[in-house]
């Protein structure tokens, strides 16, 4: 297992690694996409702000992930705003999630998960077709959702060893 | 009962505006803050525009910084397919070039006789810049197909400047910052583009499917039959949002569905032509009339005005053919007389010609009545014939040798 001393920069840098994947993730869109996989696509972001919003990791800053919302709706040519509000959205149901749950359980994070990327991205959709009159397909938003949800549970695998290493 | 609803209400709350020690904003703040954002970014201000640019110039270089890595893993990837595939590239390349050889050779052809013939009619030119342009942001978003290039208002590209690659087209800005613009490419969705299909001259819209290709979406029903597989089609520059005769693909009929096929890759792209629009005009009144503002309007009213000098060309030619026609008839008329005139004075000489013919048969007849008249004439001692019958002529002309003799 890593061990980090602690106040060193290594473990600064490490302490902050989910905010920085984050980031490193809106500008870069981490999600495969140089694969050309038929329809393949999946929110990396989301995983992310679930997973340490509902571990109320405290480096997890919630201002930090509405700048990196705004940072995606800049790389992907969105109107500014909507990203931030879909990933305070998930902060939220996250947050609220961790209160009402006395006993964790990944399965029930996992579909809870689903339920509130599934609503995240109809009001994106909608929001975006309504109001902005932007074409979009709806089969894409299906898929990528799909996917998030199936990558949820080793992302949060991995992540959890990553805890670990912080905690110990 | 009560007890889950205050429970509920609780959660709520606490999820809304708990904040921990580190948490500089409660998520509501956030929430409002995200929604104020939106409602500006939906209005057209200044302001907003400007920060935007800002945010975007940052955006875009950290963009490709971060995407260095990625865009290194993707490339060498790529480059070992490409390796392992050389051969076998490289043979269908040569039978490529040799068939790209000769058609260079019909299109240079038919360049010059398009130069030719626009010149004949006077037409008015785009002589375009093109600026090459590197992609610095390309992440294949499956929602929206956009790239971002290193080139901007600074460097005289506009919203609506149309992009290439090589010379074919790969879509238009939408968005200009100061030294980067993002680029709507033809695959994505919001991207619709007039066109001519060749053969058969048909026009249509296509609309991208976000899978680069694109479809026939607007057609009339009747021509729908015209369109043959492995057409070609182009801009038609209908609406003046692209240029006229830029290729674009070929037609490709998938089960009555027609898909047309880029000529680009839109996933391969690295470097892009943005074509900086600079018209001249070949007319002087034209020319007069011409600002540096390329605006539609100014485009319109020159069209006018060469459909106005075209029309004025053909009035006077008409009225010269008019003219000329009169000039024509009346000459015709003149000729017509005179044609007259000579017949008459044809018809006078035959007759003139004729009748001393008969006088001189006439004359001789007399001539020879007088000699042998004493031969043929009957008298009270002699055979001969009655004078003025034709046995009598008759025996004149063979010199008073009678028949039975």
């Amino acid at each position: 297992m890593i061990k980090f001393e602690k106040k060193n920069y290594l473990y600064k840098i490490y302490s902050f690694l989910p905010i920085i994947v984050l980031f490193v993730s809106v500008l870069n869109e981490f999600d495969f996409n140089y694969l050309n996989l038929d329809y393949f696509s999946f929110n990396f972001p989301f995983i992310l702000i679930f997973y340490f919003a509902l571990k109320e990791y405290n480096k997890f800053d919630y201002l930090l992930v509405f700048i990196a919302g705004l940072i995606n709706d800049t790389v992907v040519g969105l109107p500014l705003g909507i990203s931030s509000f879909s990933y305070i959205l998930v902060c939220i149901f996250a947050s609220y999630l961790r209160n009402i749950t006395i006993r964790p359980h990944l399965i029930k994070d996992w579909f809870y998960f689903l339920f509130v990327i599934s609503l995240i991205n109809s009001i994106n959709y909608s929001v975006l077709f309504l109001f902005f009159s932007y074409e979009l397909d709806i089969m894409f938003y299906i898929i990528n959702n799909l996917f998030t949800f199936l990558f949820y549970v080793p992302s949060s695998y991995f992540l959890n060893y990553y805890l670990k290493a912080i905690n110990d | 009962m009560a007890s889950s609803r205050d429970d509920f209400i609780i959660a709520i709350r606490s999820a809304f505006l708990k904040k921990t020690t580190k948490q500089k904003f409660s998520l509501l703040t956030l929430v409002f803050l995200s929604i104020f954002i939106i409602f500006l970014s939906s209005f057209n201000f200044k302001i907003v525009n400007n920060l935007r640019s800002i945010l975007n110039e940052v955006v875009f270089r950290s963009s490709f910084i971060v995407s260095i890595p990625e865009n290194f893993i993707a490339s060498s990837y790529k480059g070992i397919l490409e390796y392992s595939n050389f051969y076998s590239e490289f043979n269908i390349n040569k039978k490529e070039l040799e068939n790209l050889k000769a058609k260079e050779i019909s299109n240079e052809i038919i360049i010059s006789e398009n130069n030719e013939l626009k010149e004949l009619i006077e037409d008015y030119r785009f002589s375009s810049n093109k600026i090459l342009a590197k992609v610095i942001v390309d992440h294949d978003s499956p929602f929206l197909k956009t790239i971002i290039i290193n080139k901007g208002s600074l460097d005289k590209v506009k919203i609506g400047t149309n992009i290439y690659d090589k010379s074919y087209l790969v879509g238009r800005v939408i968005e200009v910052n100061f030294r980067t613009s993002r680029v709507l490419l033809l695959s994505d969705l919001n991207s619709s583009v007039p066109i001519s299909i060749t053969p058969g001259n048909v026009q249509a819209i296509i609309i991208g499917n976000g899978d680069n290709t694109a479809e026939i979406k607007y057609i009339k029903d009747n021509l729908i039959d015209n369109i043959k597989d492995q057409g070609i089609a182009y801009t038609s520059g209908t609406g003046s949002i692209y240029k006229s005769g830029i290729p674009v693909g070929r037609i490709n009929n998938i089960d009555n569905r027609f898909l047309v096929n880029f000529y680009s890759d839109f996933q391969q792209l690295k470097y892009v032509f943005a074509e900086i629009e600079e018209q001249e005009t070949d007319t002087e009144t034209i020319i007069e009339d011409n600002t540096d503002d390329y605006s539609s309007s100014s485009t319109e009213k020159i069209k006018l005005d060469i459909l106005d000098e075209e029309l004025e060309i053909l009035r006077e030619t008409n009225e010269k053919f008019l003219e000329e026609n009169q000039t024509l008839k009346s000459q015709m008329n003149n000729s017509n007389i005179k044609i007259l005139k000579l017949q008459k004075t044809l018809e006078e000489q035959n007759n003139l010609i004729k009748q001393n013919s008969i006088d001189q048969k006439e004359l001789s007849f007399l001539r020879m009545n007088l000699i042998y008249s004493s031969k043929c004439q009957k008298s009270g001692f002699k055979k001969g014939f009655k004078v003025g019958t034709q046995e009598y002529k008759n025996c004149i002309l063979n010199k008073g040798k009678k028949a039975n003799d």
